[in-house]
């Protein structure tokens, strides 16, 4: 569907797509996964042909894409970052208007308007003007300007900024509901549990680079970690840290304001055998977490820094 | 189209800070002037006295027509037969206007510019004009000479048609073309904003519009043709209101009138298209610019002066030429003071390039698809 090669974009001096390769399969819900600034937007207003580029190819459905192929363009569904609706117009106005840049006919628009309109769940509100809504309720909108012409790929850049847990869910039940529909889906956020949930593959982006790319089973197989250990409120002694950095399968341990932190490699009973020695030597604790290792583990471990840094 | 064009209205109608200042600020200050100033119609208007100087080959056809004029109701000139030294001498003592020389091919001597002067020489040039007729008639149609001589020695009637009643030549009519003119230089507001809502680079609105499949010169030509047509209908309120709610007596043609405020609200709003495309300036700065040049030029025209017009074309006539709203304004005047068509078809012929050349930069600087930064 998407194949980027080599992709070179840079402000001045600095790089802000580095060699960027990215190959987004039909079909697929593809997340496009890093911190701020990492280049996630860069990389999609290249893709959309309104940023030029230094370096590099962009290919959509087959076709270089440029700023005259409306060919794409009509097969494309865009939900930017920040939202562009105009505010003068009410719900169901900026629909129609957005749609009617991809469809001619009056009919079918106002009938893929109301799909959108029920799609995003805002019939209570379509003489309504944007300035009146909720900021859950205009990223709905913002989604349904983009998506109401049934585009073959949609490209969501952070839709869910500022949004409220009851209207995340929906954004996302969504989007994972136009995906089954047969679109293609390109997502882009810096909310690893969002892309972890609704995502069939990944790309994790740090300065410029896509430096992993894969489901999330496989960029979680691709780092150390299976396991990582919390001990709240222990007091420890380095003997017994000692002792506990020696128990099969830790491979780091950090113990910081009474917090034992252990990562463990993928493997089983590394709780039991923790909290087994702790109670062999009489050691009182407070609350115990076990994490399966997440995306930010994965970061983590590839760049030696947080995701949320 | 029509749905860009619709929605585009729609928008614009609907954004208070967009249509303030081309259709209710120009209302209000209309009004307040009207307060001010009271009507046009009411103002004095003192006779022109001008000499008459003979000459060896004398046009009498010429001097039968000042006498026309002269004697008509309106007393628009008084003239006196002189030598040609009194005259001078006449002329820099300020007793008299101006001097005609009524030769084979007659002349007028001024010393200065102004609204005196400006009608010498358009009674001067509707005469030539009609001479220039007579010997067309002459030699293409001779058979219509006849009639074509009764219709020119009706003098009453070309006083009528040139409208030189005493009545628009108020000083105070300034100030209202030059609102028309500001008014139709306020269209720069509504340009502005198509300009800004077209480029990807200023707003996010712009950047989802340009990656849809519409084309951007149709997005480019809609935003225009939305904005010059609500700019034009503001324009048209505006001398629908100060015509017939205000009562303000305007003796030009209608017809004339709504193609001065056709061609001048093509060039407010151009020229907001044009300011709009700038570079990368912040919103603030160019609405700066915007209002700068607005009320520098209006100024210039005289909407706080009714001098100031004439104290250009005195000092710097070139700015009167290439400044819009003086060049609207002085159109008003060619067709509601002085029935100069010449000089009324030159300034929309200037306006019109002028608009053409703000069009066409405008369009360059917008159509990029591609960016730099966004």
């Amino acid at each position: 569907m998407i194949e980027i090669n080599n992709l070179v974009k840079r402000y001045g001096n600095l790089v802000a797509l580095d060699h960027l390769n990215l190959n987004i399969h039909e079909g697929e819900i593809f997340g496009l996964l890093g911190p701020n600034g990492s280049g996630k937007t860069t990389a999609i207003n290249c893709m959309l042909a309104l940023l030029k580029y230094d370096k590099g190819t962009i290919r959509i459905m087959g076709e270089e894409m440029r700023p005259d192929n409306y060919k794409i363009k009509q097969q494309i569904g865009i939900v930017l970052q920040n939202v562009a609706v105009f505010d003068e117009l009410t719900v169901y106005e900026n629909i129609d208007y957005f749609c009617g840049l991809y469809i001619k006919d009056k009919t079918k628009r106002r009938h893929l308007v109301e799909e959108a309109i029920q799609f995003v769940g805002l019939e209570d509100y379509v003489r309504v003007r944007p300035k009146k809504l909720s900021g859950g309720l205009l990223r709905r909108l913002n989604i349904a300007c983009g998506i109401a012409h049934k585009p073959k790929l949609i490209i969501l850049d952070e839709p869910t900024v500022a949004v409220d847990p009851q209207s995340r869910n929906k954004i996302l039940e969504g989007i994972q509901k136009l995906n089954r529909q047969g679109s293609t889906i390109i997502y882009t956020s810096h909310y690893m549990e969002e892309v972890e949930q609704i995502c069939t593959r990944i790309a994790i982006i740090d300065h410029g680079r896509s430096i992993a790319v894969g489901t999330k089973e496989e960029l979680k197989n691709m780092i150390k970690t299976g396991e990582t250990i919390t001990i709240e409120a222990i007091a420890l002694e380095q003997k017994h840290l000692n002792d506990i950095q020696q128990l099969p399968h830790i491979f780091e341990l950090s113990y910081h304001e009474q917090i034992l932190t252990l990562r463990c490699t993928g493997a089983e009973h590394n709780l039991i055998r923790v909290l087994n020695y702790l109670q062999e030597q009489h050691i009182p604790f407070g609350r115990v977490f076990s994490e399966l290792p997440t995306l930010n583990d994965v970061f983590l471990e590839i760049t030696g820094k947080q995701l949320r840094d | 189209m029509l749905h860009l064009i619709k929605y585009n209205i729609i928008v614009k109608l609907k954004n208070f800070n967009v249509i303030f200042w081309p259709l209710f600020f120009p209302l209000i200050l209309g009004t307040l002037f009207y307060f001010a100033f009271g009507q046009m119609e009411e103002a004095d208007f003192e006779t022109i006295p001008v000499a008459v100087v003979s000459q060896t080959d004398t046009d009498t056809v010429f001097i039968e027509f000042l006498k026309g004029i002269e004697n008509s109701e309106n007393e628009l000139i008084h003239t006196q037969e002189m030598s040609e030294d009194d005259a001078r001498n006449a002329l820099e003592n300020h007793k008299i206007s101006g001097i005609f020389y009524a030769g084979q091919t007659p002349s007028l001597t001024v010393i200065k510019n102004g609204l005196e002067e400006s009608i010498l020489q358009s009674l001067l040039e509707s005469y030539q004009n009609g001479k220039q007729t007579l010997m067309t008639i002459a030699s293409i149609h001779p058979e219509g000479m006849e009639q074509a001589v009764l219709q020119m020695s009706d003098y009453s009637d070309l006083v009528q048609q040139v409208s030189l009643g005493g009545k628009t030549t108020d000083g105070n009519a300034q100030f209202f073309y030059a609102l028309i003119a500001m008014a139709c230089l306020y269209g720069a507001f509504i340009g502005f904003g198509a300009a800004i809502t077209l480029q990807a680079n200023l707003t996010p609105l712009a950047a989802r519009r340009c990656v849809t499949p519409t084309h951007k010169l149709k997005l480019i030509v809609s935003e225009m043709l939305a904005s010059f047509l609500l700019q034009f209908v503001s324009v048209l309120i505006l001398l629908i209101y100060l015509r017939y709610v205000l009562h303000l007596d305007f003796e030009g043609q209608f017809s004339n009138m709504l193609l001065i405020s056709l061609i001048g609200s093509m060039i407010g709003v151009s020229m907001g298209i044009f300011i709009g495309s700038l570079g990368r300036m912040s919103e603030g700065v160019k609405i700066g610019i915007l209002l700068g040049i607005s009320m520098v030029c209006s100024f210039l025209a005289g909407l706080m002066n009714n001098t100031m017009k004439n104290i250009v074309e005195q000092h710097v006539p070139i700015i009167n030429r290439i400044n819009p709203a003086a060049l609207i304004s002085d159109a008003f005047y060619c067709i509601n003071v002085y029935d100069d068509t010449a000089r009324y078809t030159r300034n929309l012929i200037t306006l019109s390039i002028m608009c053409a050349a703000l069009i066409i930069a405008s369009f360059c600087l917008v159509r990029r698809e591609r960016y730099d930064s966004l």
